[in-house]
């Protein structure tokens, strides 16, 4: 799959080596400008765009669906060259690609978009499969506690299609494991704070916890920060994240946080504005490029920092 | 005649006072009946006390200080007849610049790479004067342009969030000095919190800065006849809820040992919403900051009720907004029954 990826990277470098006439100009809606993760998206769809010589033109959503649709037919009547969205809600697709495939401008959709198995011509979707990261989180914390022993799941947002994906992913390994057990489920919604409040609650109730597999990295620092102000032993809990972020993989640096999954934020947004790209030209583009998910534990981190 | 007067002014006056007093008890009882609700329920599902663990009650403040600092602000500028929306976000600069200010010495990915490892109170104090002067700012709009106080600061609140997504670009700020996260460190923010607390319910109830700020509330016009200055005491109101957002932004930043520009969103409807069941009235000219701690503690005591008990997590939200909604009806209509009688 990566080297799918690489494959189109390259042969959108080549086609534009051979000089376009005119600069391309790509519309991007993104929900959120302030979260952290989107923003590695976005800085990595701004340095693929300066390498080609691409104009993109970014939009905030503020995390309302209405407002990315509109931002996407005014998009269309801008008459753009391609448009690029990461989904506010993966449910309300389809008036977007409705909207971009009538007036036969190429849309991509990035790191979130519709779930359709298929997707209609001119309309691409650039992820990760979320069913696999919850899922080498859950192995690696099987693998750790030696399959056995009480896990805590801290959820993002609940209208979110990955929180239930990652959620699920975990829930399906501990099921497979007899002798371990998932004893709470709970929003943090992505949130380092919310997350010390809720792991805060959960220690006073007194239950023995063993791992907390959060449904990414800054709710798994908020569960590390809680274990430290309750002066527990960080490392006597397992606590697992996804993002594999900066602030992440400093804590497993120092010990603290076990595993965690790495979406490539950067891979994505390149190949999306690629993707965008190669369609704009008429290239026939894969209906769904699958970024790989990777498993990041301290013996290979190293590889991770600064990605 | 003039001793039955004042007879009957302190007779008025004492039937106040014993009148008030009950209003407060309205709203403790509805947080001991949602405590109480909760310890019997906890007893059938988890065979534990809910009440009984001094960790939990810890919890239950500590999760609430933050919001509880922006009602206490927030009190203040409703009880003048305002509203304040833009608190969340003034939180986010205020923690944002504060965490920017506050990174480890020699971090070398630090936002001001020149200025880490300076003394606390620098942070500490940018912080503060940020938070004051969107207040400042809050204020003026209000008093000098006379625009509603939910536009005013509805801008602020758009303005302020973008203004905290742009210090860094979206990036969050890491690797915050440990004297500058200890004020965010164990029960710190809920004594912060009840300090705050106390010194703004004396400041309403006992001094000239309180009866200006009911009167206003009360009657604009009529403060305005009687020599208030208006204008420059809404502006101060702003901006002590300002300076109290960015109170809260230090807190915050402080806790998470990060900046992020997403922080505190949502937190004014937090905020309004404890200052509403502590029977603050949105119409402006009542309410008291003990009342607002009480309402605080009853978003506290829902939130670890709710994961105490395993409420579904789906199902949360319903019950809370019941809730809030439900103590703010039964308050009324026993104060309006209480009136009547």
């Amino acid at each position: 799959m990566r080297v799918k990826t690489r494959v189109i990277g390259m042969a959108c470098a080549a086609a534009l080596g051979c000089g376009s006439a005119h600069a391309t100009t790509i519309g991007a809606s993104i929900p959120h400008f302030d979260e952290n993760f989107l923003t590695l998206i976005v800085s990595a769809m701004k340095v693929e765009a300066q390498k080609t010589g691409t104009t993109v033109e970014f939009e905030d959503a503020a995390g309302d669906t209405d407002r990315q649709l509109s931002q996407v037919q005014n998009f269309v009547s801008q008459h753009v060259d391609a448009i690029v969205v990461n989904a506010v809600d993966s449910s309300a697709t389809g008036k977007m690609t409705e909207a971009a495939t009538a007036a036969h401008i190429p849309i991509v959709y990035v790191n979130r978009g519709p779930d359709a198995a298929t997707l209609p011509p001119g309309v691409s979707f650039v992820s990760s499969d979320e069913h696999v990261s919850g899922r080498l989180q859950g192995e690696a914390l099987a693998r750790l506690l030696g399959g056995k022993g009480n896990v805590v799941i801290m959820e993002g947002e609940l209208s979110d299609h990955a929180t239930r994906l990652r959620t699920e992913g975990v829930e399906k390994v501990v099921a497979a494991h007899p002798d371990m057990k998932v004893i709470a489920v709970q929003p943090a919604e992505y949130s380092r704070s919310k997350a010390i409040d809720l792991m805060n609650n959960w220690l006073s109730t007194g239950d023995h916890i063993d791992a907390v597999a959060a449904n990414n990295d800054e709710m798994a620092i908020g569960a590390i920060l809680a274990l430290q102000a309750a002066h527990l032993d960080p490392k006597s809990v397992v606590v697992a994240g996804v993002d594999a972020t900066p602030d992440g993989l400093a804590e497993m640096a120092k010990g603290r946080l076990a595993v965690t999954v790495f979406q490539d934020a950067k891979s994505q947004g390149r190949v999306a504005v690629d993707t965008a790209l190669g369609m704009a030209r008429g290239e026939a583009v894969p209906s769904h490029v699958d970024v790989p998910f990777e498993l990041v534990k301290p013996d290979n981190m190293k590889d991770y920092v600064g990605r | 005649m003039t001793e039955p007067l004042t007879n009957t002014i302190a007779m008025a006056e004492r039937k106040v006072g014993r009148r008030r007093l009950p209003n407060e008890l309205g709203i403790v009882l509805v947080l001991i009946g949602i405590a109480l609700f909760f310890e019997a329920v906890g007893w059938g599902v988890r065979g534990q006390s809910f009440l009984g663990n001094p960790q939990r009650l810890l919890v239950m403040i500590l999760q609430v200080s933050i919001v509880g600092l922006i009602a206490i602000g927030v009190t203040q500028v409703i009880i003048t007849g305002g509203i304040d929306l833009s608190s969340g976000s003034v939180l986010a600069v205020s923690a944002m610049v504060a965490a920017s200010l506050a990174q480890e010495p020699g971090y070398a990915r630090a936002v001001f790479p020149a200025l880490t490892g300076l003394p606390f109170v620098i942070p500490l104090l940018c912080g503060l004067v940020i938070g004051g002067i969107a207040g400042v700012i809050n204020g003026s709009l209000i008093a000098i342009t006379a625009i509603p106080p939910f536009i005013a600061t509805l801008g602020m609140m758009v303005t302020a969030r973008s203004v905290a997504q742009l210090y860094t670009r979206g990036q969050p700020i890491s690797m915050l000095a440990d004297n500058y996260t200890w004020i965010g460190s164990g029960a710190v923010p809920v004594f912060i919190f009840l300090a705050v607390a106390v010194i703004f319910h004396v400041a309403l109830r006992y001094t000239r800065y309180g009866k200006f700020t009911y009167a206003i509330g009360a009657n604009a016009q009529a403060a305005r006849v009687s020599g208030i200055n208006v204008r420059r005491h809404i502006m101060l109101v702003y901006t002590i809820a300002g300076t109290l957002s960015g109170l809260a932004g230090l807190v915050t930043s402080a806790r998470a040992a990060s900046g992020q520009a997403s922080m505190g969103t949502g937190y004014e409807l937090d905020a309004i919403a404890a200052a509403v069941i502590g029977g603050v009235s949105l119409a402006g000219g009542a309410g008291r900051i003990s009342g607002t701690v009480i309402g605080t503690l009853i978003l506290g005591v829902m939130t670890s009720g709710f994961t105490f008990v395993g409420i579904d997590a789906y199902v949360q939200g319903i019950v809370k907004g019941v809730i809030i909604v439900a103590a703010v009806v039964i308050d009324q209509y026993r104060q309006s029954r209480r009136r009547k009688a």
